[in-house]
């Protein structure tokens, strides 16, 4: 075998790593744009409900207040750290 | 301020004294133990003081460190076939280089603030392992014994990662998918630095290994540095993570030569609303898209998508927040010692880990500007303005990068929040670097 020049292998990783890297995150983008627009139409969301699956009307009002809880905690974790 | 600065070389002075002693008392365990087992042959003969306090003396640090003829090996968490005799420079004047540097770290971690978690750990692990005589980092050590449970196996890297993906949100990536290819730009470090350190004479592995330091991203350094060069995984991983604390130091600068004032001062719109499905479905769109693409990347992408699914299922919270508290904090605490243990100075001070210092830098560098110029690019050809800025988060320190874009931002127009927008392509440039690792592990298979 002929003497391997390694600075050129080193520039195929680049174009293989970059290529693939760029491919997958293409490819993720367009995943999250088709998710969204699937979700939104299959699950539009009218209310900011804190759950997935559809909720009786009583329990709606302690939902959006755990909700707001959650939220806040979070807001208030994230300034923490 | 002064106050502050007596304390901390009181602080130092301290430690200083305490590690000498430690040294001794060590060393002394470690002698007995020794003669225990040759009691068992040789009966006791009787010594008189001056030979007591010889024998005593030879255990010394300051002894150690002095005499550099006393046959003293290094020590190895693999065990002894990896051990050799200490040269002279290695038992005397580079413990003391070390243990210098080692304060450096430590003024760097309390008085600077830089990422001190993490350097404040490897710092001290560093100090532990530069003890003479004591052998921490042999395989009975503390730091051998903590780097052959989670760090030779992987395992502690792969935890950090599940902690991480517990304490992220990807919703800013989710309202604006497009910033993810930021994440991709700024691979371009990992790659651009690989020929960089072919060319300063690496070998392809190791080379390949040095150059994911530009991924900023410490787990990950040190999963691939274990599966591609295992004898760098220490100054590999104090490069990766006193790196990822020194982002705010690095990365203003070349963000600001490679802008111009008017497109730091672009102001970027409200977010969308994210769904909570579409939160919830994103951890396992990742993980498909990588057992399709690229299994080989699936240990870190599969460990940051279980620790997602935790959090955003919201059905298991008590989980999840072990995973990003307790858990997490646990295991910075070995990864930190562990990697620690590869300060020693007979590892350390060697003119390969003064190459990958420079060599992570440039792809910390690299990859930060790659990152600003894809988003200048996007700024462009985009119908809403994208603040060049968060291209330096492509890299993937969550959430540092992030909060250093912001900070630059708000200098050039004061409520100016970019953070958030920051955070799109900063968690893009985790699985960015993933990625990277895998395509990396999948050529070297």
């Amino acid at each position: 075998m002929a003497e391997v020049n390694y600075i050129a292998e080193a520039f195929k990783f680049m174009v293989l790593g970059m290529g693939v890297v760029f491919l997958f995150l293409i490819v993720l983008v367009q995943l999250i744009k088709l998710q969204a627009k699937l979700i939104n139409k299959y699950f539009p969301e009218t209310t900011p409900k804190s759950s997935v699956t559809p909720v009786s009307s009583t329990s709606d009002d302690e939902q959006r207040t755990v909700a707001a809880i959650i939220a806040a905690v979070a807001e208030f974790r994230k300034n923490k750290s | 301020m002064k106050i502050r600065q007596i304390f901390i070389s009181l602080l130092f002075a301290l430690v200083a004294v305490s590690s000498f002693s430690m040294a001794t008392e060590e060393a002394q365990s470690h002698h007995e133990s020794n003669s225990e087992q040759s009691v068992e042959k040789k009966p006791y003969e009787s010594k008189s003081v001056s030979q007591l306090a010889g024998s005593f003396l030879e255990t010394t640090g300051l002894y150690a460190i002095f005499n550099t003829d006393d046959g003293e090996t290094t020590s190895d968490p693999a065990g002894a076939s990896k051990e050799r005799p200490m040269g002279a420079f290695e038992s005397s004047l580079g413990r003391v280089i070390m243990i210098l540097i080692v304060f450096l770290l430590f003024y760097l971690a309390i008085a600077k603030g830089f990422e001190p978690l993490l350097l404040l750990p490897i710092a001290f692990g560093g100090l532990l392992a530069n003890i003479p005589l004591a052998h921490m980092a042999g395989p009975e050590g503390m730091l051998g014994v903590i780097y052959n449970m989670g760090i030779a196996n992987e395992f502690f890297p792969l935890l950090i990662f599940m902690g991480v993906g517990a304490m992220t949100d990807f919703g800013p990536l989710l309202a604006n998918p497009k910033t993810a290819l930021l994440g991709g730009a700024a691979q371009f470090g990992i790659f651009g630095s690989l020929v960089g350190a072919v060319m300063l004479g690496f070998d392809l592995q190791s080379a390949s290994a040095i150059s994911i330091i530009g991924g900023a991203d410490g787990p990950t350094s040190i999963f691939i540095a274990n599966r591609l060069a295992p004898d760098m995984l220490g100054a590999i991983a104090v490069a990766a993570y006193s790196y990822m604390a020194l982002v705010p130091v690095i990365q203003p600068p070349i963000m600001r030569a490679l802008t111009t004032k008017e497109e730091r001062r672009i102001q970027m719109g409200v977010q969308r609303k994210v769904h909570k499905l579409e939160k919830l479905f994103f951890p396992i769109v990742v993980l498909m898209l990588s057992i399709l693409i690229l299994p080989e990347s699936t240990p870190l992408i599969g460990a940051f998508a279980f620790g997602n699914f935790a959090k955003e299922s919201a059905v298991i919270d008590r989980l999840s927040d072990t995973m990003q508290n307790s858990l997490i904090n646990i295991v910075t605490i070995f990864l930190g010692l562990g990697v620690g243990s590869k300060l020693a100075a007979d590892k350390f001070l060697v003119l390969e880990s003064l190459g990958i210092m420079i060599i992570g830098l440039i792809a910390f560098s690299v990859g930060t500007a790659a990152g600003v110029l894809m988003a200048k690019v996007m700024n462009k050809f985009s119908k809403e303005p994208i603040n060049p800025l968060i291209g330096a988060a492509g890299v993937s320190a969550v959430p540092m990068a992030a909060r250093v874009v912001s900070k630059v931002g708000s200098e050039e127009r004061p409520g100016n929040v970019l953070l958030m927008h920051a955070m799109g392509p900063n968690v893009a440039g985790v699985i960015g670097s993933a990625v990277a690792a895998g395509v990396l592990l999948s050529i070297f298979k």
